[in-house]
């Protein structure tokens, strides 16, 4: 396909029949004017100022309108843009928010996709299956024009327009309903009281006239359009994304040798946090092997970091502890998830007040995360204490890193019985066996206080209904032992007072 | 007794034996000055004095046991064995009024691979905020327990490391007293059998003092050695203070 400016203005192939968008053959000569223009403004002062005219009057902007978004609130609709401005990123480095729409700059990729209809169809394909997946209708219109307002006009009017040179840009518009423009109420009821149902007719007023009456806002979304005024855009970041690998030059299976490398990867990451201002709570590293499957370390921080120092003992951890079934011939280290970076902050009058600040904690969590690297995830328990009736419920060992959501928040306590409670309780009770009609144990047992009736769980299933005793050993360990209810009478350990 | 104690028990006669004289040659200049000057420098030994070297200790809570603890109280940082002939004789009532005052410090508390399930009403009744424990469960390799302990000993945030181990080379324990010494942590190590050339500062013995008369009241609590003390003594403690 030619440059598309050889051609002027050719409608796409599935333009309505009704568009507005005129085709009209520009001159050659135009053209060319257009080019000397530039060249000789290159010697004179005003360089600076036609370039950026040039650059602006060649951009082209793809407007793609999604009306089925317009039930959905501001929030729920950025999430949407966002992902679909993901997809419009394989087409354009420039995409745009707007109200149900998605703007980005095509001219610069129409050599590379040869022709806008390329393009087009790209987008197409991939935004119709984006919107079937998410169960919408998955129609939408669009244009381009060499504004951005003016692409966002013409793609809300449903006409699928494409227009290429600025000048036809206001015959095209001016074909267009008023009710494409952003309008409040009363802007809309007097337009329409004067007599005004297509932009053409506003064309056609004077714009001093038009500023007094309906702001300035309105002349400058007109102004906009037809590339008169500049049009600041929100574009779309993309969120960052770090990959640093290394190939080995010879095959490594000693871990330790490389552990060097690996924290020249780390440094580069840190580096690239820095530069950001950002930290991180979780990276991949991985090691490739020869004809295995390559070898993965995901690595979690509880608190998001970006200190080399931290990241390296960690992996030198998670090295201790690894077997590899190859040897290694190239590592990767990936970093999807990024944190803003917060500063550790130092008291500015008194020390003793540090320790009330999270930040005091730092270390001990560094720690945590080490020994949690080192002896595995279920192994660190932290210890909760539970408003329940039953011993065996009433204390939780819950994994480290589970605390902060705080999933049983409801049963959290700091009550407790009145009765004392051992601090080390049984896994399983012990049954205890009678000499000489006196409890033995490893020693005989004498009964010190009690008992206390705990009977509860008989929802469950299991019943519990058992009357608990404090009684002391020979040896001199107290011990609580109780006497079940329902099983005969047998009597059982159940904690130490130690 | 080790030779060390040897030591100190000669040190002791030769102090008492030129004590007098010496005092008697400084009462112009004004003992008191002096009993400070030495007072207040930690390096020097005085083998008659409890109190001495300088080491202000932690109190125990228990005032039979602060009597007998060179520096009146367990000391802020080292190593600290705890022998008992089976787990559960009362050696962690023991500690809980030192437990209780390192929460309040605000520092932590890790129980490296208790033999039993740690009951947390039973700590909230001690007074011991849960937020500030943590566990290592039982079944964590003795390597990987040691090496936590290591780590956890390093750490100014963990306040006290307690541990159950049984057997401990002398290496061992000193890479642990020497990790103590860098985080300023106390690390107690409970055990069946007392190892006679241990190098930990502090050794403890509990052992039930049951008789006929006096019942289950009182443990026996020996102070087998600590860093500062020249002979082993011990208290009998009623270590069971809630009814």
């Amino acid at each position: 396909m030619k440059d598309p400016d050889s051609e002027a203005q050719l409608p796409l192939p599935c333009i309505a029949p009704e568009s507005g968008a005129q085709i009209i053959q520009l001159p050659a000569q135009d053209r060319d004017l257009a080019k000397e223009k530039t060249y000789s403004a290159t010697a004179g002062g005003a360089q600076a100022k036609a370039v950026t005219k040039r650059s602006r009057s060649n951009s082209l902007w793809y407007a793609l309108y999604l009306p089925q978004l317009r039930e959905l609130d501001s929030a729920q609709q950025k999430k949407y843009l966002t992902q679909l401005a993901e997809l419009m990123q394989s087409v354009s480095s420039t995409v745009s928010f707007h109200p149900q729409a998605l703007i980005c700059e095509i001219r610069s990729s129409l050599k590379y996709f040869s022709g806008i209809d390329a393009i087009h169809q790209k987008l197409q394909k991939l935004f119709e299956e984006q919107l079937q997946q998410w169960a919408m209708a998955d129609d939408f219109s669009y244009a381009a024009s060499p504004t951005v307002s003016g692409s966002l006009l013409l793609a809300r009017s449903g006409h699928n327009a494409l227009v290429y040179q600025k000048e036809n840009l206001r015959s095209a518009l001016g074909q267009l309903p008023i009710d494409v423009l952003d309008l409040n109420k009363e802007q809309r009821r007097r337009l329409l009281n004067m007599g005004i149902n297509y932009l053409r007719d506003i064309w056609r007023l004077p714009s001093d006239g038009l500023r007094k009456r309906f702001g300035s806002n309105f002349v400058n979304q007109l102004n906009q359009a037809l590339g008169k005024a500049a049009e600041p855009t929100q574009n779309y970041i993309p969120p960052p994304e770090f990959i640093a690998s290394y190939d080995l030059p010879y095959e490594l299976e000693n871990l330790d040798r490389l552990l060097p490398i690996a924290d020249e990867l780390l440094a580069q990451l840190c580096d690239f946090l820095r530069r950001r201002d950002l930290s991180t709570s979780s990276l991949v590293l991985s090691l490739f092997h020869e004809k295995r499957d390559r070898t993965e370390i995901n690595i979690g921080l509880r608190m998001a970091s970006r200190s080399q120092e931290h990241l390296t003992l960690l992996l030198e951890t998670h090295f201790d502890k690894l077997s590899i079934p190859a040897p290694v011939v190239s590592i990767k280290i990936e970093v999807k998830k990024f944190d803003a970076f917060f500063a550790k902050n130092d008291s500015f009058l008194r020390d003793d007040e540090l320790v009330s600040t999270p930040y005091s904690n730092h270390n001990l969590i560094q720690f945590m995360e080490q020994l949690q690297a080192r002896l595995g995830d279920n192994y660190v328990k932290s210890v909760i204490n539970t408003a329940q009736h039953c011993p065996e419920h009433a204390s939780l060992h819950l994994d480290y890193k589970e605390k902060p959501n705080r999933k049983i928040g409801a049963a959290l306590s700091t009550e407790t019985p009145a009765n004392p409670r051992p601090l080390w309780l049984l896994q399983k009770p012990k049954q205890l066996n009678i000499n000489k009609g006196r409890l033995f144990y490893r020693k005989p047992i004498a009964i010190l206080s009690g008992p206390e009736r705990i009977e509860t769980h008989w929802w469950s299933g299991a019943d519990v209904c058992r009357d608990y005793y404090v009684a002391r050993e020979l040896s001199g360990s107290k011990l609580w032992i109780y006497k079940e209810k329902n099983d005969a009478g047998k009597w059982y350990l159940h904690g130490i007072f130690a | 007794m080790t030779t060390i104690q040897n030591h100190s028990d000669t040190q002791q006669l030769y102090q008492n034996q030129y004590q007098p004289e010496q005092a008697d040659a400084f009462h112009g200049a004004g003992s008191s000055d002096i009993d400070e000057l030495i007072q207040s420098n930690p390096n020097l030994w005085r083998g008659c004095d409890m109190a001495g070297q300088g080491i202000q200790g932690r109190s125990t809570g228990f005032p039979q046991l602060d009597e007998i603890l060179p520096g009146r109280g367990w000391p802020e940082k080292g190593l600290m064995e705890v022998i008992t002939p089976h787990w559960g004789m009362g050696e962690l009532q023991l500690l809980i009024p030192l437990m209780r005052s390192i929460v309040e410090q605000g520092k932590w508390i890790l129980w490296i691979s208790p033999p039993y399930l740690l009951y947390a009403p039973a700590l909230v009744q001690a007074g011991i905020n849960t937020d500030q424990v943590l566990v290592v469960k039982l079944d964590t390799s003795c390597k990987d327990a040691l090496w936590s302990m290591e780590k956890a000993l390093q750490t100014e945030n963990c306040g006290l490391v307690l541990a159950w181990q049984n057997w401990l080379p002398t290496k061992v324990l000193r890479r642990l007293q020497l990790a103590a010494d860098t985080g300023d942590t106390l690390g107690v190590l409970f055990k069946h059998h007392d190892s006679e050339h241990s190098p930990s500062p502090i050794r403890l013995k509990i052992q039930d003092s049951y008789t006929e008369n006096a019942g289950f009241n009182e443990s026996e609590v020996t102070v087998i050695k600590a860093r500062g003390n020249f002979r082993s003594l011990s208290a009998n403690i009623n270590l069971y203070q809630q009814p």
